[in-house]
């Protein structure tokens, strides 16, 4: 069915600590689409991402969200990435001892689990994790370490883009993946992004910055500010902010 | 006197004296003077030793060679070639089926050295000095019946395994085991001994061992402690070590209702390095309480400790150590890095790392951390679609890794990394990921 939305947000709110972070997000994002939202330091973005993804500190009091027909507030987290939900996080945390292959490995098998698929053969798991770095330009050596133990801020971005395209999400939500890369390293992760685009995917970016979307054209771009989506738009917003900043915005809800 | 001690003063009258009869007079003596350490001792604040000592113990009855030993096998066993030394109940089984000698290594029943050399004997067996930690040592002295005595003079390739096994007799029974390892100068070898009780009664298991390293010696030791539930492990570890010389020790707390494994360790000679490991596992209800004591006496001598300790259900581990450097030993270095993992709200983990300097132009680093499981990290791996259990597993995996990393021998690391990944949840999963 054309135009069916992948992730449908409705007048969500959530707080953290007792604190209301997320005053009402609406929201809607169809297969194929990729969507940019901008917005203030300390507006919620990420608040909001974390939330889809389930972390349990923060608490839902309003709204709902569904993921392909499916309740996703009312799921796990380990259950919604195995539905195809993916979260590049803006701070990737570093886990020693726990070998970065083995992760992967273990995660796409309980993806393919859950969709009655046999575990990864050895030997194709390695094949492919092998080209998908090649294609990430990433050194094989990571594959031994521990997960992002040690890696440099750009090389744990690299690797949450590593991730998603080994799990091939059908959803992907990418909490500012851009920040603190170089131009080289950004025209890889853009390249990666790009690689998954297609009809049944769907990509959200959040960004501060213009630069990202020049090489990964959304097709829409929403400013978020205290807690909402206060207004939505084509790429041309995107350049708009970029040269106008927030304000504008901002006032423009006052008046 | 309590119960306990009147038994143990009983079982040495009760015994035929050895010629050892006056060394194990005078530490009988001692330790009855002394008594059970309580919990007003400073190394003793955190386990209570009154069930222990209103018991009265009797001693293991000795088992014939080979007979119901296959009941309880020693899960180290691929880690060495060779056919283990195995001590039932105190003595040695050596004799007709011992292992074969191997080059380099020379295996003696200490049974048989009183017998044939007891002066010889006794002027290895390590003076108990009177501290609150080595009580049990003075009582090992007086009663220990048989043990190991094991000389290694050249490098050798193989890990020799002892298996400390206890089989209980019906009543509560107390075993007193005693290991003693030399090498002569240049001389390697690993060294692993596992502490296992079939299932039965309560039994009381108090084993020393000593080692003695000569210059430029070194040797990995391993001591494993793994009985049943109702098991109570008490070990006293000393280490001396020469010039030059390196010891690389571990200390595994897997099983028993209580462990209580202390370390001494003397670097005695210049350039000596001494590394001990720890990992503790209070699971259950269990209790393991660990003192660790490295005396830095000569100059540029190194010495690290490391513990992992983890604790869930009403478990509790206690990880003491404190590195002291006597006046002169400059240019020592050492480092202490306690961590504990809290798996339960009703678990407890101590940590103290202490420290006690005399010299200058030192480099000593402390650290000591308890925490739970990092909620961050946690999420990490949910989100990537682990489940609970398993995410959980690989955490404390994650967390137990410098300990295991460290091990040199790949079978025993194997070993041990299989009898730890039985204790946790998840197990299938963590297998693979090994
Ligand atoms: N665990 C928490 N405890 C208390 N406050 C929190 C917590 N998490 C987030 N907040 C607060 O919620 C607000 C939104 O934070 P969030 O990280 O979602 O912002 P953001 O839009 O992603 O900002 P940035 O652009 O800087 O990444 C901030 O004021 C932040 O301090
Ligand atoms: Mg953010």
């Amino acid at each position: 069915m054309p135009g069916k939305n992948v992730l449908t947000i409705s007048k969500l709110r959530a707080s953290v600590a007792g604190k209301s972070i997320l005053k009402g997000v609406d929201l809607q994002i169809g297969a194929g689409e990729v969507h940019a939202i901008m917005g203030p330091n300390g507006s919620g973005k990420s608040t909001l991402a974390q939330v889809l993804a389930g972390r349990e500190d923060y608490e839902v009091e309003g709204g709902g969200v569904t993921f392909d027909g499916q309740d996703l507030l009312a799921m796990r987290p380990e259950e919604r990435a195995r539905a195809g939900f993916f979260l590049g996080f803006q701070y990737p945390v570093e886990i020693p001892g726990v070998n970065n292959a083995y992760l992967l490995k273990a995660a796409l098998n309980a993806k393919r689990k859950r969709a009655g698929m046999p575990e990864v053969d050895a030997y194709e798991f390695l094949a492919l994790i092998k080209a998908k770095m090649k294609f990430m330009q990433m050194n094989e050596a990571f594959l031994s370490r521990g997960v992002n133990e040690g890696f440099s801020g750009g090389e744990k971005k690299r690797n949450e883009i590593l991730q998603m395209l080994v799990l091939e999400p059908r959803l992907a939500v990418l909490d500012e993946t851009d920040s603190g890369l170089d131009i080289d390293a950004l025209k890889v992760v853009a390249k990666g992004v790009n690689s998954l685009r297609g009809p049944d995917r769907s990509i959200v970016l959040i960004t501060h910055y213009q630069r990202l979307l020049d090489y990964i054209e959304p097709d829409h771009v929403h400013v978020f500010s205290d807690g909402r989506i206060l207004k939505s738009g084509d790429k041309s917003l995107a350049r708009e902010l970029e040269s106008r900043g927030y304000d504008w915005i901002q006032e423009g809800r006052v008046a | 006197m309590s119960s306990a001690l009147q038994s143990f003063e009983a079982a040495l009258r009760a015994r035929p004296p050895d010629r050892l009869a006056a060394m194990r007079a005078e530490s009988m003596r001692r330790f009855l003077e002394l008594g059970l350490p309580n919990t007003g001792d400073e190394t003793w604040r955190y386990t209570n030793l009154r069930g222990l000592a209103a018991k009265p113990y009797v001693d293991a009855p000795r088992i014939a060679a080979g007979a119901a030993v296959d009941a309880a096998a020693s899960w180290l066993a691929a880690a060495s070639t060779a056919a283990p030394v195995r001590i039932v109940n105190g003595f040695a089984e050596l004799g007709d089926g011992a292992p074969p000698e191997r080059p380099g290594v020379t295996v003696r029943s200490l049974r048989s050295l009183a017998a044939q050399d007891p002066e010889w004997l006794l002027e290895r067996i390590a003076p108990a000095a009177d501290t609150d930690e080595e009580r049990w040592a003075l009582l090992n002295r007086a009663l220990f019946v048989d043990g190991i005595y094991l000389r290694i003079d050249s490098p050798v390739e193989d890990p020799i395994l002892i298996v400390h096994l206890a089989l209980p007799g019906g009543a509560d029974t107390a075993v007193h085991s005693r290991v003693i390892i030399e090498t002569a100068p240049g001389a390697t070898a690993t060294v692993i001994e596992h502490h296992i009780g079939s299932n039965g009664a309560a039994v009381l298991a108090n084993s020393a061992t000593q080692i003695e390293l000569a210059a430029d010696s070194s040797v990995e030791h391993y001591r494993v402690f793994a009985g049943n539930d109702t098991m109570t492990h008490i070990d006293a570890l000393t280490v001396r070590q020469a010039r030059g010389s390196r010891c690389r020790q571990f200390t595994i707390a897997l099983g028993g209702a209580l462990v209580r494994a202390d370390l001494r360790a003397k670097l005695d000679g210049p350039g000596a390095a001494h590394d001990s490991h720890s990992l503790l596992v209070g699971h259950g209800s269990r209790h393991v309480d660990c003192v660790a004591t490295v005396l830095h006496a000569s100059p540029q001598a190194t010495s690290t400790q490391t513990s992992r300790a983890i604790a869930s259900g009403t478990g509790r581990v206690v990880f003491n150590s404190k590195v002291v450097v006597a006046a002169g030993a400059a240019g020592t270095q050492s480092n202490q890095s306690a961590r504990g993992l809290l798996l339960s709200p009703t678990a407890e983990i101590d940590t103290r790392p202490q420290l006690e300097i005399h010299a200058d132009d030192v480099k000593c680093a402390h650290g000591a951390t308890t925490g739970r499981l990092d909620p961050d990290m946690m999420f990490y791996l949910l989100s990537r679609g682990i489940d609970r259990a398993a995410a959980q597993s690989l955490l404390i995996y994650a967390f137990l890794d410098d300990v295991l990393t460290g091990m040199s021998s790949p079978a025993a690391r194997s070993a041990i990394e299989n009898a730890l990944i039985a204790e946790l949840p998840d197990a299938d999963l963590l297998r693979e990921f090994r």
